[in-house]
């Protein structure tokens, strides 16, 4: 049922899946271990973010490295790299501005702790959209955001956006624990949503693995039949109420019902 | 149309439901103590036998020493009345916390109410053992009724009577200025004329002054003042109250941190120092606050800073040994059990206080068991008396309670050294205080029963009319509602009625409200239930077919989680945050789903708007760092800043509106310009507070006048009335807000008008066209009771009694002295809190006709949606509620319950009522001006 391509895409997907597996809790684990883990918010832990940008350059040079080859002609000599490189900073840091902004506007200080709420933001578009850009460069990302382009044919692109979309909630759900009384010191902004955005990436990643290894083929025959049977049912109750039509037709004009 | 009327008939008998079991259930949950008609007696010494019996018929002599010894360790003995009775004036300074009275040198820049009784201190240093100074720590509710009632029969008033505070009744217990009328004493009473109300025919003379309406702070002090003087000369008087209310005003209306507080701390520093001048010095002085006040100056709950009043006696002769130490904390349940053993009484009869010694004269150790003993033999009888009575605390416990005091009484004839009396003094403190701390626990009797029918009766309201709404098909609904259903349920409740109160005329029944409500309830359950099973067909259908999308799948999760956060009190404390989250997070998935960049700016825009209000959020005491930053709101007069925003906001308002809106735009302008003027002129110190009011009677005028002309038809559709509505709404709430937080209601209207704007825009899948069943979709609605919720706190305001802000219900003048126009206070309060609820309720309809020409869709069905939308609101505000009332349930014996969660349900209860009376006035509305005739299909 797959083509050598998908399967290609898929190995990708669950090898690089599992590289995030596990060097987000390797990172985490670590920091933890030295007791660092509740200074993520400040600016102290840039280091983090380094690790993190290097990880996700490996995956993204993994990712797009052994595409097929007629992409790989199409690609640029160095000149318009360098410009591109530019291009995608500064669109990153469009993007990092509008999550600083976005989570002020849900609810962050305003006046205060900058440095917390821009360390969140800059790890959420570490997250979410750089590797967009890494795998795809800057103008497919923009027309995937504006919804220009759908991703619903690309395997891969649909791994990235799904991979974004589950850790903006994982941040969205740490938020719920900071208004509790119990002045643990985890509870202090930012730390709550750091990481759930981290536990977000790393659920979605997780997913992705069991996804292709496990299930794939059963969860597409799954979902057909499940559409092939509304479909069906649908068009009965179509006929239901066509045939009540019918009869009550029938009866306004003194047919015998039997006829129907 | 024949179902015009009955849609808003079944709201109204949906609101009904929700109401009369929110009743049921606080008459199950706010019940007040039990109280006994008990009166303490004393037998005089010499009816004694020296065997320590009354009416003895032993012979012998002895001394009145053995004799009192005898008695005071014999528990079944009566109690003996002691012989000294000493004069006690008896000062209650209202509101006088423990920090007014210290006074410390080493302060450079003392606040306003720091170091200004420098007399208290002075005489503490000067007459050591004439003076005493202690915290004496209040009980919630700390609101002065309560108070008073704990200050005389010494005991603990619970939360229910907190309703009753501006309409004082009469005490029905025993208390210590009923036992010193009853044996000839003759009290003077000079003040506040609650204590009148409170306790009348026991004065000798009576100088009360009414004192709710006298807003200013001099009226009642300066009455006191000009008569106290000449009392205190005369001395045919045992006790004299002198209630003093300056400082409590001065705190309501400015707060502890204005120069008018120190004012009057200043006038009552000098009232003190000629007291104690002119006091004879066998006079015992007692000056006491009732309770103290928050930063704000407000009270009624049960912060420290509330709880935390002071007592100062003096008495120019000697008091006796401080054992204590000053500063120590002291119940103020003690004080009813010191003043009667002053006035050589028993302690009244509900008294759980024990004797505060340090205050009272020097006495003989015999004369100090004795009182000790009449203290510990009150409370036994009392203890016997109230199991009794009432099954509240449990068998064991009690008999443990009566034992404890049997074996204190029994030791007292082994006392005799000083330092034995000492001991003896701390051991009986040590069991009053066990007996307190049992009676404080179960005191809060809870009628489990009604409050758990209570429960099911909302229940089964919420579920079948949830499964009406969101269940039964649009189109069905014109023809259920013309049907004869709601006359049926409309008849069937008046049945149930009738036979209940025939019930109750043949004495079947003992509590016919109670009844009412559980028979009407369970009948609309039933009512309700046979129309969810007659259209089950059609309910299936479309459960199975419609597949909601994801905003409205997480709306609805969105809901119902910030009603089930209302059983954890750090996420009620920081409600006002979860709710603002919350609606964004559904209004983001809206923009999600329309994925314009418009979508996009008017996310941003509701997001700004929603941070602004961030300003005018205030903060309650849990919420340490802004509570100490001092984030909390001054209750005073507003800066020129927000004189300006208030004004700017409400012109911009305004002017916006007028144009749209045809000839009604001339009364909504007559009414902003009102409250304009209001402001304006009632402003800073050149303002004319006179003219202020009138101003604002005007715009009422304009304002009640416009809502009545709403309902001219002029045929051109419903949205226009209906949006008039709101605006006029906005106008009042921006009026009772003052000109500080008006900007707010500004911003609470901007948010509505940028959600409306962008749900409009809502896509539904595969149908280009206007629809309207998007347009009824659950997230539409879910934001709007959220962002009607969220508005309570982006208002200033907070679930907490002492939070409740006065100053609105007088700012068009006092209507208590206009006669007809009492409930007029009660109104401005209630919008004053709950606006919100009621002006979004009434815009509801608005979600289902904005932007877009009336003709496409048959007034029928809009008139479905409409009433299907309102119904939706409702039940919002009937789940929160719901929730609420299971977390009070839940945490019943939780530490915080008189703090948070019983706070939160009432003034859930009340938004509650106003999205009710909200909805039922948008969908009357949209009926009225809706054109009847049909369109030929």
């Amino acid at each position: 049922m797959f083509t050598l391509n998908n399967q290609l895409e898929m190995k990708k997907i669950t090898v690089s899946s599992l590289i995030s597996c596990i060097y987000l809790p390797s990172i985490v684990t670590v920091i933890s271990y030295k007791g660092l883990l509740y200074t993520v918010g400040n600016g102290s832990s840039f280091y983090i973010l380094v690790l993190i940008f290097v990880a996700e350059i490996l995956k993204a040079f993994y990712l797009s490295e052994s595409n097929n080859e007629a992409q790989q002609k199409r690609s640029k000599p160095g000149k318009s790299r360098a410009s591109d490189i530019v291009k995608s900073f500064i669109f990153l840091l469009c993007v990092m501005f509008c999550f600083f902004v976005g989570i002020i506007l849900f609810g962050a200080p305003v006046l205060e702790s900058h440095e917390e709420t821009l360390m969140l933001s800059a790890l959420l578009t570490l997250l979410t959209v750089f590797p967009l850009i890494a795998h795809a460069g800057v103008e497919t990302s923009m027309q995937l955001l504006f919804g220009v382009k759908s991703y619903t044919k690309d395997s891969i692109f649909e791994m990235l956006v799904n991979n974004s979309i589950l850790t903006v909630c994982g941040a969205w759900l740490g938020a719920v624990v900071i208004p509790l009384d119990w002045n643990t010191p985890w509870q202090q902004w930012p730390i709550p949503c750091y990481l759930g955005a981290l536990g977000g990436y790393l659920l979605s990643n997780a997913t992705n693995c069991r996804r292709t290894c496990l299930g794939t083929c059963r969860l597409r025959v799954a979902a057909t039949s499940r559409s092939v049977l509304r479909r069906r049912t649908r068009l009965y109750s179509d006929i239901y109420v066509s045939q009540n039509r019918f009869r009550v037709l029938a009866r306004e004009t003194e047919l015998p019902a039997t006829s129907v | 149309m024949k179902e015009k009327w009955n849609y808003i008939l079944y709201l109204i008998w949906f609101s009904y439901l929700v109401l009369s079991a929110l009743l049921m259930f606080g008459h199950g949950f706010l019940l007040s103590r039990k109280s006994l008609s008990d009166v303490s007696e004393c037998v005089p010494l010499s009816n004694f036998g020296c065997d320590g019996r009354e009416n003895s018929t032993t012979s012998e002599y002895c001394s009145e020493d053995e004799k009192i010894r005898r008695i005071a360790s014999n528990p079944g003995a009566p109690m003996a009345c002691s012989a000294a009775r000493h004069r006690v004036v008896f000062m209650l300074v209202d509101a006088l916390r423990y920090d007014f009275t210290q006074y410390d040198p080493s302060i450079e820049n003392p606040l306003p109410y720091q170091n200004r009784l420098p007399v208290i201190q002075e005489t503490l240093d000067s007459r050591p053992d004439s003076a005493r100074l202690y915290k004496f720590m209040a009980d919630p509710p700390t609101t002065t009724l309560q108070r008073i009632k704990a200050l005389v029969t010494g005991s603990l008033p619970t939360f229910v009577d907190v309703s009753s505070n501006f309409a004082a009744m009469e005490l029905q217990e025993d208390s210590s200025i009923d036992q010193l009328h009853k044996n000839g004493g003759k009290v003077v009473l000079l003040g506040d004329d609650t204590w009148a109300r409170l306790m009348p025919g026991r004065w000798l003379r009576s100088h009360a002054q009414y004192s709710f309406h006298t807003w200013d702070l001099d009226t009642v002090d300066n009455e006191v003042d000009s008569k106290i003087y000449d009392e205190l000369r005369k001395d045919d008087w045992d006790l004299m109250v002198a209630h003093y209310l300056g400082v409590d005003h001065a705190g309501h209306r400015y707060g502890p941190n204005h120069p008018e507080m120190t004012r009057k701390l200043r006038e009552t520093n000098a009232r003190l120092k000629k007291i104690i001048e002119t006091l004879p010095s066998d006079v015992l002085l007692y000056v006491l606050g009732d309770h103290g006040m928050t930063e704000t100056g407000d009270h009624g709950g049960e912060s420290k800073n509330e709880r935390t009043a002071a007592i100062f006696a003096y008495r120019g002769a000697g008091l006796s040994a401080d054992i204590y130490g000053t500063g120590r904390e002291v119940p103020q349940t003690d004080f009813a059990a010191t003043l009667s053993a002053a006035l050589s009484r028993p302690p009244p009869a509900p008294s759980l206080g024990t004797l505060m010694m340090p205050t009272l004269p020097k006495m003989s150790t015999t004369h100090t068991l004795l009182m000790l003993s009449n203290n510990l033999k009150q409370i036994t009888k009392y203890l016997v008396r109230y199991g009794e009575e009432s099954q509240q605390v449990s068998l064991e416990k009690l008999t443990q309670l009566i034992n404890m005091t049997r074996d204190q009484i029994d030791k007292a004839a082994s006392v005799y050294t000083e330092n034995e009396l000492n001991n003896y003094i701390a051991d009986v403190r040590t069991v009053t205080e066990n007996v307190r701390n049992i009676f404080r626990e179960v005191w809060v009797e809870f009628d489990s029963l009604s409050m758990l029918r209570a429960l099911l009766l909302l229940t089964l309201a919420i579920f079948f009319n949830w499964l009406i709404t969101e269940g039964i098909p649009m189109e069905r609904l014109p023809n259920i509602f013309a049907s004869t259903f709601v006359s049926t349920g409309l008849i069937s409740m008046a049945v149930c009625v009738v036979f209940c109160y025939t019930a109750y005329f043949f004495e079947l029944l003992e509590d016919v409200e109670h009844a009412i409500f559980l028979s009407t309830g369970l009948m609309s359950g039933l009512l309700t239930c046979s129309l969810v099973i007659m259209h089950w067909d059609g309910i299936t259908q479309r459960w199975y077919e419609g597949r909601s999308q994801l905003h409205e799948r997480f709306s609805r999760s969105a809901l119902v989680g910030s009603a089930a956060v209302l059983v954890s009190n750090s996420f009620i404390i920081e409600e006002g945050a979860v709710l603002s989250f919350l609606s964004l997070t559904i209004l983001a998935l809206i923009a999600w789903n329309v994925k314009t960049i418009k979508a996009l700016a008017l996310w941003v825009a509701f997001g700004a708007v929603l941070a602004a209000t961030r300003v005018y959020r205030g903060c309650r005491e849990e919420q340490g760092d802004c509570w100490t930053a001092g984030g909390n709101q001054p209750t005073g007069q507003a800066s020129r800043a927000a004189l300006v925003l208030a004004l700017g906001s409400m012109a911009a308002v305004v002017a916006v509106a007028r144009r749209h809106i045809g000839w009604r735009g001339y009364g909504v302008v007559l009414a902003g310009l009102f409250a304009c003027a209001h402001w304006a002129v009632g402003w800073g110190t050149l303002g004319s507070p006179g003219r202020s009011k009138l101003l604002a009677r005007g715009a009422w005028l304009v304002i009640v006048t416009m809502l009545l002309l709403l309902f001219r038809r002029d045929g051109r559709g419903a949205i226009l009335p209906v949006s008039v509505c709101g605006l006029l709404l906005y106008v009042a709430s921006s009026l009772v807000l003052g000109a500080a937080l008006a900007p707010a209601a500004g911003l609470g209207l901007l948010a509505g008008c940028l959600a409306v704007a962008l749900v409009a825009m809502v896509k539904t899948e595969g149908v280009t066209k206007f629809s309207l069943s998007a347009r009824c979709s659950s997230s539409t609605i879910c934001l709007w009771s959220l962002l009607a919720c969220y508005m309570f706190y982006g208002a200033g305001h907070h679930a907490t009694l002492g939070h409740v802000r006065w100053a609105p219900a007088f700012h068009a003048g006092d209507p208590q002295t206009v006669p007809g126009l009492k409930y007029v206070a009660g109104v401005f309060m209630f919008l004053e809190l709950f606006g919100f609820p009621l002006l979004f309720g009434a815009t509801v309809p608005l979600l289902a006709l904005w932007g877009r020409p009336a003709s496409t869709v048959g007034p029928r069905s809009q008139l479905a949606a409409v009433f299907a939308l309102c119904l939706k609101f409702s039940l919002c505000f009937a789940i929160r509620v719901f929730a609420s009332a299971l977390s009070a349930t839940i945490h019943c014996r939780h530490l915080m319950i008189w703090g948070v969660f019983t706070p939160k349900l009432l003034f859930e209860s009340g938004s509650c009522a106003a999205a009710l009376i909200g909805a039922i006035l948008g969908a009357a509305l949209t009926a009225w001006h809706t054109p009847s005739q049909q369109k030929s299909s």
